[in-house]
């Protein structure tokens, strides 16, 4: 069962659009980082269930904090939101081990759609 | 004093930046499919200008280039305004190779020729998308004059001296890229007149309305 959620990008925002597509009565704990590198703090501080992570960042970008997460625990389960589409920039960061990656902007559809796919990992 | 908070809020401007991210990530996919390339992204950024201060300010971004190509086009709707795509150097005879034309097989004209076509279709599709997807997520529809291609050794000669009336605001969205295994890097400035400043205020303020 999901319960924590780490929101990382560094537009306030594109955050603040996340937040309000994420159901709001399921009680979600909901954890927020400007950059690459502050997301891989925050993960370590709070083992969020599932991190929404955006590629284009300064200090670190979304690749390196998903790999640097998933180093530190290979079963974090990270969905990375981005306007970053590109085929490559998608491969490279399911090869990383990235769960799936949603096109920004996101919508409360694509939300859930990946809070189940989460849910589904973690069982 | 600051400008732009007279114009439009920081929020505004961080919803601005947002979108014009999408809208270029949309507009690097594009190309990507066309040719065989990988766009690095970077965080776009906005500045409110007036508009007589705009020819200084794009010089000042160029000044250091030694070779300058800019492909501009113009677009028409409630969002309404100019693009400048700039690339530094020989970065049109880059791109050529990319389309698969062997430029060694030309004339000094016809590798002009082919360097400004080729440089016309890339600012094309980057411009089309980029704009088209950030008046798609505005809720508006823009049409565009045909691109032209300016590639000067002098940059400051390849700025238009002006761009939009003296004494009016424009708000400049400059995106940096680069072209990875490529010698290409360059910005995409979208400059909006002052005309579209109150539809685009409202236009955000809807945009942000579904996440409310």
């Amino acid at each position: 069962m999901l319960k924590k959620i780490l929101l990382v990008d560094d537009s306030p925002i594109s955050r603040r659009m996340m937040k309000s597509c994420i159901p709001k009565d399921r009680g979600y704990e909901i954890y927020e980082a400007g950059d690459g590198l502050a997301g891989f703090e925050a993960y370590k501080a709070n083992q969020p269930d599932v991190t929404f992570m955006d590629l284009t960042m300064p200090v670190m970008d979304g690749s390196e904090s998903t790999a640097r997460i998933r180093e530190f625990d290979p079963k974090a389960v990270v969905v990375v939101c981005t306007a970053d589409i590109q085929i490559k920039s998608i491969t490279n960061v399911l090869d990383l081990g990235a769960l799936m990656v949603m096109k920004k902007p996101p919508s409360k559809e694509t939300v859930e759609d990946a809070l189940s796919k989460a849910a589904a990992v973690i069982g | 004093m600051d400008y732009c908070k007279e114009v439009i809020s920081d929020e505004e401007k961080e919803i601005l930046q947002e979108i014009m991210n999408i809208a270029f990530g949309q507009a690097a996919a594009d190309l990507a499919d066309v040719i065989n390339i990988f766009v690095v992204l970077s965080v776009p950024y906005i500045e409110m200008l007036n508009a007589q201060d705009l020819p200084e300010y794009l010089k000042s971004q160029v000044c250091s280039y030694d070779r300058i190509s800019i492909v501009e086009q113009n677009f028409w709707g409630d969002f309404k305004g100019s693009a400048f795509l700039v690339f530094q150097g020989n970065a049109g005879r880059e791109l050529v190779s990319l389309f698969g034309e062997d430029s060694g097989e030309f004339s000094l004209e016809s590798i002009d020729a082919l360097e400004k076509e080729t440089l016309m279709e890339v600012g094309n599709i980057l411009i089309g998308a980029c704009v088209g997807k950030l008046s798609e997520l505005l809720g508006d529809l823009v049409t565009y004059s045909p691109p032209r291609v300016v590639i000067e050794n002098t940059p400051n000669d390849a700025i238009p001296a002006n761009v939009f009336e003296s004494n009016s605001s424009a708000i400049v969205l400059k995106t940096v890229f680069n072209f990875n295994e490529r010698d290409v890097n360059g910005f995409l400035f979208l400059v909006t007149s002052h005309d579209s400043i109150l539809w685009l205020k409202k236009s955000l303020a809807d945009f942000m309305e579904q996440y409310e």
